[in-house]
């Protein structure tokens, strides 16, 4: 199992004049060792940033964000990753299982471990009979599966995920939160969710770190009472817990007006 | 099942496209072949249209200046049949394609590190530009001086006229690259090959089919003349011979058998490589009307 842990996270951006801009100010905050963990904030608050640094793409002024991982000694090798983006990023040109073999080779999986997991992944995500298939005769909730296969393929220890659903239509993105919630409990997946959205949130997060405006700093760290596979946008007990977030969110947002 | 799905996928995407403001996808009447055949008909009425004012200039001139069409494609036969065809064509298109090729290898890289990296743009943008006003002719003439009239000669005459075009349709191209992408591939750690093999080359691929057109269509003007200062083969010596005895029909049976050649490379050859490398793209014909 793995998890992540930022602890007193410090970061400034430069500005055009020249002075700095602060945008997280001591952020900390673990994920559960698995499921999915939400981080839920406002526009432009840092949160793709908050995973760049996870990521190591940035680094920080001050304070430490880490992967934590029993499997592996964390001060040599750099953590595996997978990364579900906002739209699929998928290469077009190749086949479906190409798309996730780009993945596997530059993860450096050995080859014969491919096609197991190709098979396995795809079937997950419901595609298997598409494996041959190019992206672009796929639908767009189709493609961002196979975006999502991607991810999964590499067995990460956490996936990240930067508001996978924002660019899908409604029903779509509601069949695909579906997906994802049900697949990451199934394989104890440790996962990470960018969203801006209360309902995603409270449907999809085990765990919820609910982020200020710009410069973000961590107001709240909701768990969800409701195990993965038993939340129903409908039920009581789930409308009772979006409110509670929706509250917790609200309340920042007066703050800010 | 899945054929029904994919059909799907298929007509969605059409859908986007015809909502930019053509309307419905038009149903072709008559079959599948219908258009094709039609477009087969049209292409043979332009070529026939050709050969009418040929003709109806073989009327007015005397042979000498315009020979009978007829005349002219009886020539044409005559030197396939005797195998001099195949000889001299031989020997242009090998200096066409060696000339191409030497030129290809060079400016995808090139093209590519100048789409990239801002300073060897810099760097490299004056020669690429005088490069490419530079005429074909003065490349020939510059070549033929140093290398003497030898293959080499020929070879490098093509391929240093049509470099620098090549390099620039590959450097504007690089422009276009998706960012996204590139990030993407540094996510899943994707080495240096793979960038460029799997990431890069496959987003230049219209520019560098269109770049192979253009550069084709440049060689075989450079070969052409090359080979018209001295060499003792190729379709640009024949037709210089033709001129010395002053037989208009030789030229002209020289150049339509170089022309069909050239045609079918373009139309054949090319087609057949850009249906392949594209076949990823969902074919979106209906705008096109
Ligand atoms: N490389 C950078 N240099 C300077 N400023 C940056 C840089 N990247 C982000 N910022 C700024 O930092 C702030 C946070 O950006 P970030 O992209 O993390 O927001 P976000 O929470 O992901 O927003 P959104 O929900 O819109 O994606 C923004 O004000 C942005 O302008
Ligand atoms: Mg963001």
């Amino acid at each position: 199992m793995a998890y992540v842990r930022v602890e007193k996270a410090v970061k400034y951006f430069p500005r055009e004049d020249g002075t700095d801009m602060l945008v997280l100010d001591a952020v900390s905050f673990e994920t559960k060792e698995y499921g999915i963990t939400c981080l839920l904030g406002p526009s432009g608050c840092g949160k793709s940033t908050l995973l760049n640094i996870i990521t190591g793409l940035e680094h920080l002024e001050q304070g430490r964000a880490e992967i934590v991982s029993n499997h592996r000694d964390a001060g040599k090798d750099a953590p595996r990753l997978g990364y579900v983006f906002q739209d699929p990023r998928l290469l077009n040109w190749k086949r479906v299982e190409n798309n996730l073999i780009f993945a596997l080779k530059g993860m450096g999986i050995p080859r014969q471990e491919w096609d197991e997991r190709i098979h396995k992944y795809l079937s997950l995500v419901g595609l298997l009979e598409f494996r041959k298939q190019f992206p672009l005769y796929l639908s767009g909730g189709m493609r961002q599966r196979v975006g999502l296969a991607r991810g999964l393929v590499i067995e990460p220890e956490v996936l990240l995920m930067d508001e996978p659903y924002s660019k899908l239509d409604h029903l779509t993105a509601r069949k695909l939160r579906e997906y994802t919630l049900e697949i990451c409990a199934r394989l104890k997946q440790t996962a990470l969710l960018v969203t801006h959205d209360v309902e995603e949130a409270a449907y999809m997060g085990d765990r919820t770190v609910i982020l200020s405006p710009r410069p973000a700093r961590i107001t709240d760290i909701l768990d969800n009472p409701l195990p993965p596979l038993e939340r129903d946008v409908d039920d009581t007990r789930f409308i009772q817990f979006k409110k509670k977030l929706l509250q917790s969110v609200m309340r920042l947002v007066k703050e800010e007006v | 099942m899945a054929k029904q799905e994919k059909a799907l996928a298929a007509q969605s995407e059409v859908g986007v496209a015809v909502s930019t403001g053509v309307g419905a996808i038009p149903r072709r009447r008559g079959g599948v072949w219908a258009e094709p055949i039609q477009d087969v008909v049209l292409r043979v009425a332009g070529v026939l249209a050709l050969v009418l004012v040929w003709w109806i200039l073989s009327l007015i001139f005397p042979p000498t200046l315009v020979p009978k069409p007829m005349e002219t494609f009886g020539e044409v036969a005559a030197i396939i049949t005797t195998g001099d065809f195949f000889y001299e064509m031989g020997a242009t298109l090998r200096r066409v394609l060696v000339g191409f090729g030497i030129a290809m290898v060079v400016a995808i890289p090139l093209g590519i590190v100048m789409g990239t990296l801002r300073n060897l743009e810099s760097f490299f943008e004056p020669p690429v530009i005088l490069g490419l006003t530079m005429p074909g002719l003065i490349w020939a003439v510059l070549m033929i001086m140093f290398f003497g009239l030898t293959e080499t000669s020929a070879y490098a005459a093509v391929a240093i006229t049509i470099c620098p075009m090549l390099a620039i349709s590959i450097w504007q191209g690089t422009k276009s690259i998706d960012k996204d992408l590139v990030d993407m591939s540094k996510a899943f750690h994707a080495g240096p090959w793979s960038k460029v093999m799997d990431v890069i080359i496959p987003q230049l691929i219209s520019h560098i089919l269109a770049a192979i057109r253009y550069g084709l269509g440049l060689a075989w003007k450079v070969v052409v003349v090359v080979e018209m200062f001295g060499f003792s083969n190729g379709v640009g010596y024949q037709v210089v011979r033709g001129f010395n005895i002053f037989s208009m029909k030789a030229v002209l049976a020289w150049a339509i058998t170089f022309l069909v050649v050239m045609i079918v490379i373009e139309f054949g050859f090319i087609g057949w490589l850009e249906r392949t490398v594209t076949a990823w793209r969902p074919k979106i014909e209906a705008w096109r009307r």
